[in-house]
Order: structure tokens, then C-alpha cells, then sequence
């Protein structure tokens, strides 16, 4: 089964987010090798360029509101946590209107996987600055130049609780590729920034001749943290894994609220002992 | 005050056990086979301040608590002071003569007597009891057995406390309100349990809430049932996140319930839509509390009405129904939570703080209820958004073969985005189609709750003033027609074309009438005056039925 729909293409011609789609459906070949099922894959997307991933990729999913994603990608989760759930979202999207729910994504250490988009721009609504952009961009709403500090994805991320932290590049699929494989397969929160130019916006040489590789993984939450707080935005790698119990496992256990819904007979039976005076 | 109703009120400070002494008060009523109705008046805030609980039981079925209580105890001078007026007549006010002397009523050192032990602040209730035990004529033995069920830690303390004050309050108070015993004991619930328990009967999976009064206690209720259910129950960081969290579970299959109040569920409002959108069948509990903005959290209102019948950007079906009593939100949860299932559209179970914070005895058959059931796709090519004679599109659930996209721009039939003209037109038309479908199927069901009287005037309420309104009406002696429309959208107007030109009141809990404006503006009934109170108060039956009395004598 392919991954096309028949939906009009609108990405413009070289835009990044042609790199992370097939980086993503690459991934999902590769994971259906390893044994996963093509029908246990949800996406969500909020709103924005990101987000038109939900209708370029033939995969069950909720296309969300703008910010709003990542609450319906873990809503999936909680119900059926047989799920892998990969939710995608723009840098204005995630770290913006819905910052709050990328941070308690991660809090949670709910098991989904977020793909912030970065490319530095509220690019589908004209070029506004992003909570990323670098200061000094002129975009519409900032026409002297925009003067707030942008956050820092990674250490923002690994402060916050996310289990598996990385960041990739949108034109190196092959990396871009074994780092989403390594997200999904990962048990807990897992959160990748993907650099990625944005046609009207940027060129891909701004990138190309930036983009160094992390030499190694850092071993501990604190080294990782002081890396991803040194290093040069455009480093990209694995800064952080940690295994820890996933969200949904410390809710309920084994229990899979969907699959294991209890039949009408046993609840009537368990309230009327409720009811009893 | 009424022959036939004993009030019992109890008054405090927050953390003395108020509220605890009135759901013993209720418990014993309910065990010597008695009706009751509990009022919890509670302000907003974890120690101090003035709380009071009235406790008002008979042997028929009651609706309302009353204001002037037979029986008052109170722990501390404000409660005096609060609650002098309180008194029926030939009633009771024990005071705690520590605090206050040389009053009217029966004073008892409450304070240095409960000093003598470790648990203090605790004793407090104990004490409330063991006078009211006294007074309704129960034995010690029966008043122990009562405080080693209610009140188990330090039990030997708790008893010692007990008989003490009871042999103080012989001589004022023993046997001064003996009970009639009634037919049978019943199971005491307060509406918030009721509503969790239809959930929960109707097939409820997975239930989000962030923590707002007075909609927290089904968020506490089923996060303490959750184990025993087989339930998903998270307190999440927001009200945004709960709505969206809630359409995600949906997806997935899972029967959802989101409870919150005014201020959280205009939060909501953008996810709400996202589900009139997506067709995603999420349940949201909007207990009312006065407004605008935070208002007063612990007190009752109904002006969150023309809020939750219109709230949402666009065109999408909203179902919208509020219960009437605490039995009744049993029942109306789980049709709630069917009916949302089976028109792939949000719905709203409208209440009130008075009807999910007070308590009642009532009689539910769990099997009466509905159980959620939906229109499954069998097999072959699926589109999430097929179109169809009702507009009701089959649901099918992850994981499946088929590609299931529920999209929040408008869509193809497979769930496409699109802005291509017909088809925008075409998927209005597909929503649209469910307006009627589910009014053809309501037309079959009860949608409305009418009582006919011989007075030839008609009396309108809906949610927790009906229960006002019935015990106004049994302690007036007074019988008009009551119509509580258990439907507000889409209002059953076909159940109420009769009435429109005849002798209408309404009485409501807002200032504006927004309840009124309802029925005249989607009924046309012609409301002849509406009484009103909007002081965060519910209605006392007594001042209750002297206004209808005005108006229809």
C-alpha cells in the first residue's frame, strides 16, 4: 500500500517539508520490516505548512486544531495505548499556541512521538517571527525587526521530561530517517526538532553549509542539557534517551481502556453494588 | 414549615466537619427508611470562614432542602449569628457556649469540652450527631453504632465525646422530634455521583476534567472508580487540552466524558467546534455556578443557557439536556452519551452546583438505562465522511486496514481537506441533515417532563429549579401544570405547542431570564412573568411557593 492521496500538492517547489515525508514514510517501511503493523500508525497534525503531512500521507489520524495536536495525538494514546501515535507540528504551532501541551506531553512522558517542523517562520500566514526565530527578523508583524530571545528546542525539551530528544535535518533523509525510526521504537515521550527551510522564506544553502553532527550521544540528563545548551543550532543528533515508564503504563497499568471496555452486564452488576444503601 | 419535614442544619467553620455531620444526618434518616435532601453551603476557601450544611428528610419523596430548620446546631458564633433566622418554629438552636452566651437557645461548651481530646477540630461533628441523636429519639446504642460506622478513626475517643454530650443535652433536647419511620432505605447520592454513574452505566472509557468547582467531584469520583471500571480518568493541564484530548479518545473508539464549569468550558469552546467539525462524539458536563468570569465558585446559577445552546464558531449540530433531579441525570447522562454516539456530534449535559453538589435518596435501576451504541461501518472502501440519507456517517476505529481521517478543515467524504465550492456546500448539507434526523428520533423519547395540576396555570423550569419548584408546590399545597423541557436543543417544541397561549410562569436562576427568552424565542410561549433569583442561592420552597401564590391567586 503507498503513501499518496489524492490531494492537491501546495508545499512549495523545494520546500523542506518534502525531506520529512519521506524521511517519515522511509521510517515506517523500515519499522514494518522490524514487525510493526501499517494500520497501528495514527498521526495528528495542528495547523499550518506542517500540517498538510495529514493529507500528503495515507495514515488514519486527526487533523487538529492550530497548537491543539499533540492533545489529540495523546488523547489516541490514553484510549488505545496499542497505538504508535506520531504527531506532527510546526515550530509557531508547537512551541507557540501550544506550548503548554508540548511541555505536558513531555512531563507526562506520554509515548508519542512530536516532529517539530522548524523552519524558523510562521510561513503558511506570511512570514510572522516564530517562538524560534532569531532576532532582528523583519516579518510583517515585526517590521523593525523582532526583539524576544528564541527558545532553545532541545534543552527547553529535555528540561521538561522528554525521554528521547533530537534534532534532524531535512535535507540528510538518511539521518533524518534513523532518527525517526529510533523516536517511534522508543518508549516514552519523544521529541525531534527537523530543521528545514521554507521556500519563500529561506534558501538551502543557509543550511547546507551549517549543519554539523553531533560526535556523541551525551550520557546524562545534565550533559545532555549543557550540550544542547552550547551547541550551534544547526547541530543535529540524538542529545538525549532515557528510559523511563511511559505515561499510559503508570495510569492503568496493562489495562487497554478501548480493547478491555467492560461489558454492559458487568457494569450494571458493579453499580447496582455501588447503588446499594 | 412543613408537618411532614424535619430540617436538621449544622454550621461551622471549614474544616470542622460540617459537611460531614450533614451526610450523617442524611444517613440516618435514610436508614430509618426516611426521603432526604442535602444542601451544602459551602464558600470558597480550605479553613475557616462559614459553613453550613441542611439536611431536609420525610417520608414521601422530597426535592429541596428547607430554610428554617428544626433542628440547628452550630459550631461557632458566626454560625449563631448566620443562622438565628433559621429556626422553625418551636425549633432548636444548639450553640457552642464557648463562643457565645447569654443568647436565646440551648448553649453547650462545644469548644472546651472537644479540647479534652487529641482529634479536636474533629470532634466537632461527633457532637452535632450525638445532639441530634437526642433529639430524634435514638437510643445510645443506636446513636454508637452510627458513630463507629461515620466516624472510625479513634472510635473509643469519638464514642466517649458522643455520650458526654449527649446526657447534656437530655433535658433540652431528647426525643423533642420523634421520626416516623419510613417504607425502605435508599442509596443517598449527590448529583455529581449520579451523572458519573450513568457514565459509567452507558459504557463510559475514558473520562478528562481540570480541577473546577462544582464540576471536580466527578473528576475526584471517577478517578476513585477508575481501578474498578476499567476507566482512563486524567486531571490534564488545561481545559483546552481536556477537549482535545477527549476528540482523540473518541478516534480511538473510547466512550468520553469532559466535565467542567463556565469559566473552563468557554475554554473548550474552540475544541467544541473542532468536534462539530470532525463529527467526534464527546460528552461535556458544564455544571453552572454564577458568573461572568470566576463569579462565585461554590453558589448556584443557571446563566450559562444561551452560552451552551450557541457556543462554537460555525454550523454544527450541539445536543444540549439538562436533568431535572439526581435520578434523573442518572438516566440522562447515559441517553446523553448515546445520543452523541449516534449523531457523531458534541453534546452538553447542562446542570447546576445545586444539582451536582446536593445529595438525595434515590431509586435507580441501572438496567433502565441507555447503552452507547453507534452506526459501524461493516466492510469495504471506508470514508470517514460518507454521505448518507441522515447525514450519519458509519464510525470505524483504529487500528483497521481502511484509512480513517477526521479532518478540522472542511473535507472530502474520505476526509480530504478541500475548498472546492460543491464540496463545501455539499458537507454543510451532510451535517446539516443530522438536525432533523435527530429530531425525528427525540420525537419518539421523553424530552420533556410534564405534570398536569387543576389550577389552570402552567409553571416552566428546567434543571435544578424543578426540584424547587415540586416542593414549593407539595408545601404550598398548590397544583398547577409543571413542564421541565429535559431537551434544550433542540427544544421539544412539538411537546409544547399546547401551552403557548395559556397562563405561563417561568421561574428560573438567572437575571436576564435567559430560560424565558428560550421558550419564547424558539416555543413561542407567551410567558406571562418570570420569578427569578440570582443570588447564588437555590430557591427555599417556603419563599418559593409565597411567589407562585402571588401570581396565580
Amino acid at each position: 500500500m503507498g503513501f499518496d492521496t489524492n490531494a492537491e500538492m501546495t508545499w512549495c517547489p523545494g520546500c523542506g517539508n518534502f525531506g520529512i515525508r519521506t524521511a517519515f514514510q522511509n521510517a515506517i517501511l523500515e519499522l514494518e520490516k522490524k514487525g510493526a503493523n501499517r494500520e497501528d500508525f495514527i498521526i495528528s497534525a495542528g495547523i499550518g505548512c506542517h500540517a498538510k503531512m495529514f493529507d500528503y500521507v495515507n495514515l488514519s489520524g486527526i487533523y487538529g486544531l492550530h497548537g491543539r495536536n499533540s492533545s489529540n495525538a495523546e488523547g489516541v494514546k490514553i484510549a488505545n495505548p496499542d497505538l504508535k501515535v506520531v504527531t506532527f507540528s510546526g515550530d509557531g504551532n508547537g512551541l507557540g499556541e501550544g506550548l503548554a501541551h508540548t511541555i505536558f506531553a513531555a512531563k507526562r512522558n506520554q509515548d508519542i512521538t512530536l516532529v517539530l517542523h522548524n523552519n524558523n517562520v510562521y510561513a503558511l500566514t506570511t512570514g510572522q517571527f516564530s517562538p524560534l526565530t532569531s532576532q532582528g527578523w523583519k516579518g510583517p508583524s515585526t517590521p523593525r525587526g523582532s526583539f524576544e530571545t528564541p527558545f532553545n528546542a532541545i534543552s527547553l525539551m529535555i528540561e521538561v521530561g522528554a525521554t528521547f530528544v533530537a534534532r534532524s535535518y531535512s535535507g540528510d533523509i538518511k539521518h533524518l530517517t534513523e532518527i525517526f525510526v529510533k523516536a517511534i521504537e522508543h518508549k516514552g515521550f519523544s521529541f525531534i526538532e527537523v530543521l528545514q527551510p521554507a521556500m519563500p522564506y529561506h534558501k538551502w544553502e543557509e543550511y547546507k553549509d551549517k549543519i554539523e553532527y553531533l560526535e556523541k550521544q551525551p550520557e546524562s540528563k545534565e550533559e545532555a542539557y549543557r550540550v544542547a545548551k552550547s551547541a550551534h543550532r544547526f547541530t543535529i543528533g540524538v542529545f538525549y534517551q532515557d528510559s523511563k515508564e511511559p505515561y499510559h503504563k503508570s495510569l492503568y497499568g496493562s489495562l487497554n481502556p478501548v480493547n478491555d471496555s467492560l461489558s454492559k452486564e458487568k457494569r450494571i452488576e458493579k453499580v447496582n453494588v455501588i447503588l446499594k444503601p | 414549615m412543613s408537618k411532614d419535614v424535619f430540617t436538621f442544619l449544622v454550621g461551622g467553620k471549614a474544616g470542622e466537619g460540617v459537611k460531614k455531620a450533614g451526610s450523617v444526618a442524611a444517613h440516618i434518616f435514610s436508614s430509618i427508611g426516611r426521603h432526604v435532601f442535602q444542601l451544602d453551603d459551602y464558600m470558597s476557601l480550605i479553613r475557616g470562614g462559614h459553613n453550613f450544611s441542611m439536611v431536609s428528610t420525610s417520608t414521601r419523596w422530597i426535592s429541596s432542602h428547607y430554610m428554617k430548620a428544626n433542628l440547628v446546631v452550630n459550631f461557632d458564633k458566626r454560625s449563631y449569628e448566620t443562622h438565628i433566622n433559621d429556626i422553625a418554629e418551636n425549633g432548636i438552636m444548639v450553640y457552642n457556649s464557648d463562643e457565645i452566651d447569654n443568647v436565646d437557645g440551648i448553649g453547650i461548651p462545644l469548644s472546651s469540652e472537644a479540647e479534652k481530646y487529641p482529634m479536636k477540630e474533629l470532634m466537632y461533628g461527633v457532637g452535632a450527631v450525638a445532639v441530634l441523636s437526642s433529639a430524634i429519639g435514638f437510643n445510645k446504642l443506636q446513636m454508637n453504632e452510627i458513630i463507629r460506622e461515620q466516624y472510625p478513626g479513634g472510635i473509643e475517643d469519638n464514642i466517649k465525646f458522643a455520650d458526654n454530650l449527649y446526657k447534656m443535652v437530655k433535658e433540652s433536647c431528647e426525643n423533642k422530634f420523634p421520626l416516623e419511620r419510613g417504607d425502605k432505605e435508599r442509596k443517598i447520592l449527590t448529583g455529581n455521583e449520579s451523572i458519573s454513574l450513568g457514565a459509567i452505566t452507558g459504557g463510559l472509557n475514558v473520562y478528562y476534567g481540570y480541577p473546577m468547582t462544582p464540576a471536580s467531584s466527578i473528576l475526584h469520583f471517577l478517578a476513585d472508580q477508575s481501578q474498578n471500571f476499567g476507566l482512563a480518568v486524567v486531571h490534564p493541564e488545561s481545559e483546552l487540552a481536556v477537549i482535545n484530548l477527549g476528540i482523540g479518545s473518541t478516534f480511538a473508539g473510547a466512550k468520553t466524558m469532559v466535565g467542567t464549569s463556565g469559566g473552563g468550558f468557554a475554554l473548550m469552546v474552540e475544541g467544541y467546534s473542532l468536534a462539530g467539525m470532525t463529527e467526534a462524539p464527546v460528552l461535556i458536563i458544564l455544571s453552572q455556578r454564577p458568573g461572568p468570569a470566576t463569579g462565585v465558585p461554590t453558589y448556584t446559577e443557571q446563566a450559562d443557557l444561551s452560552f451552551a445552546l450557541t457556543a462554537g464558531h460555525g454550523d454544527f449540530l450541539r445536543i444540549v439536556a439538562s436533568p431535572g433531579t439526581v435520578e434523573e441525570a442518572f438516566y440522562l447522562t447515559a441517553e446523553m452519551l448515546d445520543l452523541v454516539w449516534k449523531f457523531q456530534t458534541p453534546g452538553i449535559l447542562l446542570t447546576e452546583k445545586h444539582l451536582s453538589e446536593s445529595a438525595m435518596t434515590v431509586e435507580i435501576d441501572p438496567s433502565e438505562a441507555e447503552w452507547t451504541e453507534a452506526k459501524l461501518h461493516q466492510n469495504g472502501k471506508y470514508n470517514r465522511y460518507l454521505d448518507t440519507n441522515d447525514g450519519i456517517s458509519p464510525m470505524l476505529f483504529p487500528p483497521s486496514n481502511e484509512v480513517i481521517k477526521w479532518n478540522s478543515y472542511e473535507h472530502n467524504e474520505f476526509g480530504i481537506t478541500t475548498e472546492d465550492a460543491k464540496l463545501i456546500a455539499k458537507m454543510h448539507e451532510k451535517r446539516n441533515k443530522k438536525v432533523a434526523a435527530l429530531i425525528n428520533y427525540l420525537k419518539d423519547k421523553k424530552t420533556v417532563n410534564i405534570i398536569r395540576g387543576e389550577h389552570p396555570t402552567n409553571i416552566f423550569s428546567y434543571g435544578s429549579t424543578y426540584m424547587s419548584v415540586l416542593e414549593a408546590l407539595k408545601y404550598g399545597k398548590i397544583n398547577p401544570t409543571t413542564i421541565q423541557p429535559i431537551y434544550l436543543s433542540p427544544l421539544p417544541i412539538w411537546e409544547l405547542e399546547e401551552f403557548k397561549n395559556q397562563n405561563n410562569i417561568v421561574v428560573e436562576q438567572s437575571v436576564s431570564g435567559q430560560f424565558t427568552k428560550l421558550l419564547t424565542e424558539k416555543a413561542g410561549i407567551k410567558v406571562r412573568t418570570t420569578i427569578k433569583k440570582y443570588d447564588g442561592r437555590p430557591f427555599d420552597p417556603i419563599e418559593l411557593s409565597q411567589q407562585i401564590k402571588e401570581e396565580i391567586d
